[in-house]
């Protein structure tokens, strides 16, 4: 969807505040901490940044990044039918289930390597492009969830890298898992900004095989 | 059970934000208490994983991997082949490293990490990301004026430079391997590694400093 959240390129937002922390409060130690450690079973990592897209324009722009991250629990827990709104407007929910033993840092340490992930996924169809192959993008999009953005459809550019097939994230924001050859595709900065872009300069996407034509 | 409703989700959303009290303190403290009542997880392992990144992980651990880039050449190349696979060796791999790339620094090219869509990072190799890395100005600039990006964070790049923005827009995740610095001949692994700054990794600083 063409949402708030695809910002590649828009201007207006002035200066980067180069000095801000990683963290500035406390809670947001505590939010980071929430969503490394909890989450509906079924909830895919493309569906979670599809519930983020649908924020309120708005509210995505003014409350800060632990913030959304916080609506984006609540919201995901609400739709997984895991704790109602009448839940979340009393603050305490009936247990379920039993909680996990605290395991310590040492404990920590191994739940955040056991979340490396791999989302190279096979698939049906042979790859239609290998590196050097020029490619143009689409020019619309039909899905609700995409990650081919604004600022590069419709424009020419050349495959680096092929990844093998790596899960759509189109689909996998509708729950379906499916595997598409993903690319890594190099595009003139040129090509995608006009004369204003300094010739030598280049910006790379890494991109799904129905997201691109060839040229 | 999660239905994958996008207008369920969109109503939802509207529903809390303007329904819930307006401190954002508040809120994680309402989602903490849900969380914990539920028995998805418990107060004691929330503590744990905040002194987890307090310490252990955080930028230091991609940086003694750029260090020992530049002392050992083997480890060097297997870092650019296959990164997720020399994170994993030193045991730093976890969230968001399982398709980690590592692109180099040279004398004509110079590399930048961007997410435009969300804030993809990757978080085991290299911590919480800093608070401008996710901010919309940096997301939406630096694909399109990257130089002028540079220039706010104090990089100046020769003539002969040109600037490579990675916009990570799948489950990769790029690693900036900068340039080793002139006058560090016979500095060892923790004198290399305190060199390297966080910055560095992502691409928004490039001349690192020997020391004086």
């Amino acid at each position: 969807m063409d949402g708030i959240h695809d910002l590649g390129g828009m201007e207006g937002f002035g200066a980067i505040d180069t000095d801000a922390p990683p963290f500035r409060h406390d809670w947001e130690r505590r939010m980071w901490a929430i969503a490394k450690n909890t989450g509906a079973p079924d909830w895919t990592l493309d569906w979670w940044r599809h519930m983020v897209e649908r924020m309120q324009p708005a509210t995505y722009l003014s409350v800060s990044y632990f913030e959304k991250w916080c609506l984006n629990y609540l919201t995901g827990f609400v739709t997984s039918g895991l704790f109602t709104l009448e839940d979340v407007a009393r603050g305490t929910t009936p247990r379920t289930q039993a909680p996990p033993d605290p395991s310590g840092v040492d404990g920590a340490l191994q739940r955040l390597r056991d979340n490396e992930r791999f989302f190279d996924l096979d698939s049906p169809d042979p790859a239609r492009f290998a590196a050097g192959a020029p490619v143009r993008t689409k020019s619309h999009i039909a899905a609700r969830h995409t990650r081919l953005p604004r600022y590069a459809r419709g424009c020419r550019g050349e495959v680096i890298a092929h990844h093998g097939a790596h899960v759509f994230p189109d689909l996998s924001a509708q729950g379906i898992h499916v595997g598409q050859h993903l690319y890594t595709v190099a595009f003139a900065a040129r090509d995608l900004w006009g004369e204003a872009a300094d010739p030598r300069d280049s910006v790379t996407l890494d991109l799904w095989d129905s997201y691109l034509d060839p040229a | 059970m999660t239905t994958f409703d996008s207008d369920e989700a969109a109503h939802v959303h509207r529903h809390l934000h303007s329904h819930l009290p307006s401190d954002p303190a508040l809120r994680v403290r309402t989602l903490e208490s849900l969380v914990v009542d539920k028995g998805l997880v418990t107060t004691q392992d929330l503590d744990s994983w905040i002194e987890l990144y307090a310490g252990q992980v955080g930028p230091h651990r991609g940086a003694e991997v750029v260090a020992r880039s530049w002392l050992d050449p083997e480890f060097r190349a297997r870092l650019l082949a296959d990164a997720a696979g020399a994170v994993r060796d030193l045991g730093y791999h976890g969230h968001a490293t399982g398709h980690l790339k590592a692109v180099e620094n040279t004398d004509t090219q110079h590399n930048l990490v961007v997410c435009t869509l969300c804030s993809c990072y990757p978080f085991a190799l290299l911590g919480m990301s800093p608070a401008w890395y996710k901010s919309a100005a940096y997301r939406a600039r630096a694909v399109r004026e990257p130089r002028k990006v540079l220039a706010e964070f104090g990089v100046e790049l020769p003539e002969g430079v040109a600037v490579r923005v990675w916009d990570s827009t799948a489950e990769l995740r790029y690693l900036v391997v900068p340039q080793r610095p002139a006058g560090t001949e016979g500095m060892d692994l923790a004198g290399l590694t305190a060199l390297v700054t966080r910055n560095s990794m992502i691409g928004t600083d490039r001349d690192l400093k020997a020391p004086a």
